[in-house]
Parts: C-alpha cells; structure tokens; sequence
C-alpha cells in the first residue's frame, strides 16, 4: 500500500498555499507538523479529493484519485480541521447517516458505529443531539466518523485541537489505536500531539516540505547544536537577538537559555540532548515563537 | 436507502415544517377567499356565503341544458320580446336595459348564459351584455355555431395578434374540435380555480426555501468535506439529495393543490367537471372539459416547479449558503409578476407567457403561440417542454456543481 503525493502545488492567486509537495507514504503514522498557515489544511484536503490542485498527482497504488473514483474514497476516512454537524442530529443518527454516505451496509453500519462510539467515550450521549456537544465530544465524533469504514488512509487535520491536555493525552490514544496498518497522518501545529505516536515526521513551512525524516532520526540533524546556559534577564536580551532561541525560562532571578548553534555560544554552556521541540522552534521560532514557546514551558 | 435518509434530513428540519405550514395556510386562505367573500343578488338584496352559493346553484339548476341553436334563439326571443314592453326598460340615457321583475326573474338568474350568448355575436372589441340582444336579427334561426366559428376566426385574423397562418390554421383546427351543441351547467368552482393558479407561486417558492440548503446547507454547516470524501459523496449521495428534493417536492405540490381546490369545490361543488370551458367563453379554443383544464394546467405547473426546483438545486450547489439561493431566487419567481403582458404578439409578449409566473395562468382563450420553423405549438405545450427540458438541464448540472465543490 503506497500513497504517492508528486509535485502538489495549490495556488490562491499568488500565494502558494502548497508549493511542490512530494512524499511516498506507505503504512504509519505520519506527523505533519507546520505552524499555522503553513499549508497542512490545503494539503490534506487535496489528499482527500474535495480541493483540486493546481499542479501535480496523486496516486494511490500507482493508480490516480480519478481512475480510482469511489474505490479510493472508500479507502479514506477523514477528519477536517473546524468541520461541522448537523446539529439536530444526534451523534448514533450521525455515524449511521456517514455510514449509508460511506457505503456500509446496514448491519455492519450498525455495528461499526456502536463500537466506535464505544471507543471515543461517547456511548452515553449517543442519542444526544450534537448541539449540545462539547468541543471535545464533537472532536471525538468526528474521528469516529472518519474511521467507520475502516479506512486504509486516515487524514486527520488537527484533531487535538480546541482540547484540554487530558483530553489530548486520550486522543492520542486513541489515534494509535486507529493506526495499525493504515497511513495516517496527523497534522497539528503543536509538538507534543505527534511526538509519542508519529513514525515520520514531516515538517511543513510556508507549502514546502522542510523535512521528511523517520522519527528515530529526526533530531539527528541538530544533536550537539542544542545548548543550554544561564544569562541575566539583560544579556538575555542581547542573546535571543543573537542567537536562535528555543527556550527561555526564568530561574531565580536568572534567565535559562536554550539555543541552536553551530559551536558553543558561551563559555557555560553545556550541550542538551536535542527533541522535537527544539528542531520545531529552530524552524519555526519567528513565526510561532510565542504559541510554541507557551506549549512547550507547559510541557515541563 | 440514501434517499431516504436525505429525505428525512428535509423532513425534520423545524424550518421545513415552519415554511410548509405558512404556505400551506396561505395557499388555503388565497384560494379560499373567493369562498369567503362570494356573494350574489336577488331582488331582496344580497345572499352571502353558502347561502349565496345555494341560491345561485339553484338558479342553475333550471340551465344546465343543451345549448342548441333552437334553445339559443328562444332564449334570444325571450330576452327582445321584455324590450318590447316599455315598463320593462330603464335608460341611463347611454343604453337600454330592463328593470324590475323583468329583469330580476328573467335576466338575473341566466345573466352569465345571456352575456354568454351576446358576446358570441359581438364585434371582438365590444363586450356585450344581455341588452345587446334585441339589436339581433334571427328570422332565420340562430346560428349560434356559425356564429362562434366566425368570432373565432375574426379574433385570429386580428392584425394585433400578429399570428401567422399556420397559427391561424393550428387554431382554427384546434376549435373545430370543440363538440357542439355545449352543455351548459354551473361551473363556479372550476371557474374560481381556473383563475387562482398564479396563487401556487407563494407554494412553489415555498418548496424552494425547503429545497435551497440541500447542497448548500452542507457547505454552510461544514459537512461538505467529509461528505465529498466519502465513498458515495460525489456520486449515489447526489442522485439520492436529488430524487428526495423531487420527492418532497412532488409531495408538497400535491399537498398545497389539495389545500386550494378541496375548500373551492367542496364550497362550490364539484359540478361542471364534465363541462366545456366554451360555456366560459365561446371564443376558447381548447376542446377541454373544466377538469381536464385544471388537470392540465397544473401539469404545467408541476412541471415548472420540477424546473424550479431544479435551479435551486443547481444554486444550491453553487452557492455558499441557501440565503443567497433565495436571493437569485426571489426575483426569478416574483419580477415576471409586476410585468404586465401589452398584447399577445411580439417577443416581450410572448416570452412573459413562458416565465414561471405567467406560466401558472393558463390563458386558455388569448391564443398564445409559438412557431418554430413549420411546427406550431400553444403556449401550453411549450411550457411543458421548456420547463421539463430546463429540468432536465439542470439537474445533472447541479449535481456536477456539487460534485466540483471546492472545500476552503
Ligand atoms: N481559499 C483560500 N483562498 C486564499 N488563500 C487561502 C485559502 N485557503 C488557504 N489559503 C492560504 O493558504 C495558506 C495555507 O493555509 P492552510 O492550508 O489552511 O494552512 P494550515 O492548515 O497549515 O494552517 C495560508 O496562507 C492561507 O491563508
Ligand atoms: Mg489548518
């Protein structure tokens, strides 16, 4: 099972939302990290047929979305960023509606949607109208709806957003659950969603592909780069102009830096082991610096 | 299956009840004013309401007889032999008429028969009344056939009517087909229906609103992505919101031409269903009985809201949300009622008869046509075929629209 994305461009006027994507992406889980804006929405949606691209293919099993036609839409589940309901459905109506759209038959519609139901947590409120959901419970409706037929592809855009942590922790759960045997990927603009279940790490910026790397090795790049040391809140200043910060951090009255660079930028300063995190903030840092920097002091 | 889901989704949404009741309840009180407001005179003043109704259907009781040319020409005698007798005539220094008992015992309760009659051998322009009658000279038997046919036949050679002589031959053999001698009868309620139709605007508007979120409703709620990325989002899902728009559609209609004729005809009566629009007006060409009429007739209606309903369905799959399908909609439907036809000839005239609203009135006696090259066709018959070909134009054009929806 192989999902080939060859030279995606989606243009807006003159803003490329997605520029020259490719990637053959076979069974996992795929974290499609970028910050906001930096074209994940427009990308999946592509993937998933209801946004055409400008320029580009793609192809599954070596076969086009066309060729394919509903064969490979029953082969996708999909999960769309601030998507919506009908809010005088109640949630069982919903998935059994999403069933007979997805082609299920009635029994096994049925049964599909009572186990998923079960797995999000949403038995109870099952005959409630979606209206009166929360956040959270619409988010987990909304991922039980993208996997009722089983989907070998999982397109999931930001499903963790608009949580709470505990929340976000059971979400990931259940998103690696889902996994098995199936390309997922998952997009977020938040480190900590993907970095316990994702395989491979693709990072987005401005519609390019930054960095296709498994995440076994998706730090290698930046190890020994990483460096932490202690400055006074006024040369912290003067530092994170100088210097690519990652981190700042208060620490009895002293301030603790972590930065990238080549070699060391103090005498004091000792290397770190380098995360996710700080490769997203080395990339990322200028556009995202305080959402990025927020999530990740909370992570400590 | 899908269909039937999606006919649910119409179904239970609160707004479809809403707008159903208030059209319903509209279209009953439209057509059921005539009802409420009828009213007809005796010598003793006026007879309201049922009690009216009752009267006049009692005067025709002793009417519904063949008209032969014998029955006509006694009814003519009669009519000059009151304005033989002085104290039968008023005058308004202008015309003649009869006053007292004669008139109110022997022009009163067959007014419409004797303007009937009249207006068969009056000048096209003129409009005539009973007090026309006496200047007629039928020594030698009425006539009253011929004289129809000849009526006809000057209205179609009318220069303002701009008809060619095939139309002219289209109508002329169309007319010949009426059977003669006409039964008369009383015919109110086919009459108070006959010209209401227009009033099924508000009902077909009113399925619009219900039909206008069908696809659009999905982009404005959101659905549209995981819709279209489902296995039959693009393809058995848009065959399935289409048959359920047709099929409430059709249910609707049916519903609101109950809601207008059951209070007419059961206030009127059902009777005159068998009988010729002629006994109406002599210069009606179709060969129709009054409920073939109104049969017909909202078979075209019916047809122009397949068409309807399918422009709203192609708006809705191209528009982002179903307040701005109403608002192309609106005027669609609605302008074509504050544009008056001037004639009956000429393009203007001629394409003001095929819009939606002017297409529920069917003109039965103006002789409205079209000739495409040898092939003449009546205005009834070419709105059937514009509106089921619109229809089924639009359709699988909506369907298309949905089917390239771009989610952003
Ligand atoms: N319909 C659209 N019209 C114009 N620009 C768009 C449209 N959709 C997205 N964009 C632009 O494309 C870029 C990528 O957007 P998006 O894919 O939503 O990013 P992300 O999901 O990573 O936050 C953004 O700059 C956005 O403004
Ligand atoms: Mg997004």
């Amino acid at each position: 099972m192989e999902l080939q994305l060859q030279n995606l461009r989606k243009q807006y006027g003159r803003k490329c939302a997605v520029n020259n994507v490719s990637a053959d992406l076979v069974p996992g889980v795929y974290g499609l990290l970028g910050a906001n804006g930096a074209g994940k929405t427009t990308l999946m949606r592509m993937i998933c047929g209801v946004l055409k691209p400008t320029s580009g293919s793609i192809r599954f099993n070596g076969k086009t979305m066309e060729q394919l036609g509903e064969k490979y839409y029953a082969r996708l589940g999909y999960m769309p960023q601030d998507f919506g309901f009908y809010p005088e459905f109640t949630a069982r109506e919903f998935m059994l509606y999403m069933a007979a759209v997805k082609g299920l038959g009635k029994r096994r519609a049925k049964k599909r949607t009572e186990a998923l139901l079960e797995m999000v947590n949403l038995s109870d409120a099952a005959d409630k109208k979606i209206k009166t959901y929360s956040g959270g419970m619409k988010q987990r409706l909304g991922i039980a709806q993208a996997e009722l037929n089983s989907p070998s592809i999982l397109i999931l855009d930001e499903p963790t957003a608009g949580l709470d942590p505990k929340e976000r922790v059971r979400f990931r759960n259940l998103i690696s659950d889902f996994a098995r045997e199936k390309i997922v990927i998952l997009s977020t603009h938040i480190v900590s969603d993907v970095s316990s279940i994702a395989d491979t790490i693709l990072m987005m910026k401005q519609g390019s592909f930054l960095l296709q790397e498994p995440m076994s090795t998706v730090t290698d790049s930046i190890r020994g780069k990483v460096w932490e040391f202690f400055v006074d809140e006024r040369a912290a200043e003067k530092c994170c102009r100088e210097f690519s910060v990652v981190n700042l951090r208060h620490e009895n009255g002293m301030v603790r830096l972590r930065v990238i660079e080549q070699a060391a930028p103090t005498k004091n300063a000792k290397t770190a082991e380098p995360g996710l995190e700080d490769l997203f903030m080395f990339h990322f840092g200028g556009e995202n610096q305080e959402q990025g920097v927020k999530e990740y002091v909370g992570k400590i | 299956m899908l269909a039937k889901y999606e006919f649910l989704k119409i179904l239970r949404k609160k707004s479809t009840l809403a707008v159903m009741t208030v059209s319903l309840i509209l279209t009953g009180f439209l057509f059921g004013l005539p009802v409420m407001q009828y009213q007809t005179y005796n010598q003793d003043g006026v007879i309201k309401g049922a009690e009216g109704i009752a009267y006049e259907k009692r005067q025709y009781a002793k009417l519904s007889v063949s008209l032969s040319d014998e029955y006509v020409a006694e009814t003519i005698q009669e009519v000059q032999g009151l304005f033989k007798n002085p104290d039968n005539i008023g005058n308004d220094g202008n015309e003649q008429f009869l006053i007292g008992d004669a008139y109110w015992n022997k022009i009163a309760p067959r007014e419409k028969l004797l303007n009937l009659i009249a207006n068969t051998y009056s000048n096209p322009k003129d409009i005539r009344g009973y007090n026309d009658l006496p200047d007629l000279d039928i020594e030698d038997g009425a006539s009253f056939y011929k004289t129809m046919k000849g009526k006809v036949k000057t209205l179609l050679n009318d220069p303002s009517r701009g008809l060619s002589d095939k139309q002219k031959e289209y109508w002329g053999n169309m007319a010949d087909q009426v059977d003669t001698p006409l039964q008369y009868g009383y015919y109110g309620g086919w009459e108070i229906i006959i010209s209401s139709f227009e009033l099924l605007m508000f009902a077909l508007f009113a399925i619009c609103i219900v039909i206008a979120p069908v696809f659009s409703g999905e982009y404005q709620a959101g659905t549209d992505a995981v819709i279209l990325s489902a296995k039959y989002g693009k393809t058995k899902l848009i065959t399935a919101k289409t048959a359920a728009s047709l099929l409430f559609g059709t249910a609707a209609f049916i519903l609101h031409i109950i809601v207008a004729c059951a209070p007419v005809l059961i206030a009127f009566g059902t009777d005159g269903f068998d009988l010729p629009l002629q006994i109406a007006n002599t210069a009606i060409p179709y060969p129709f009985t009054f409920l073939q009429a109104v049969l017909i007739n909202i078979g075209i209606i019916y047809f122009v809201l397949l068409a309807v309903i399918g422009l709203t369905l192609l708006l809705s799959a191209k528009m982002k949300s179903p307040y701005l399908v109403l608002i192309i909609l609106v005027p669609i439907l609605f302008i074509p009622m504050f544009l008056a036809p001037n004639g009956t000839a000429g393009i203007y005239n001629l394409t003001l008869f095929l819009l939606p609203y002017r297409s529920a009135m069917p003109e039965f006696g103006k002789y409205i046509s079209y000739q495409f090259g040898g092939l003449v066709l009546d205005a009834l018959t070419v709105r059937a075929v514009l509106y089921g070909f619109l229809t089924i134009i639009m359709l699988p054009l909506a369907g298309l629209g949905f089917r390239r929806h771009q989610v952003s």
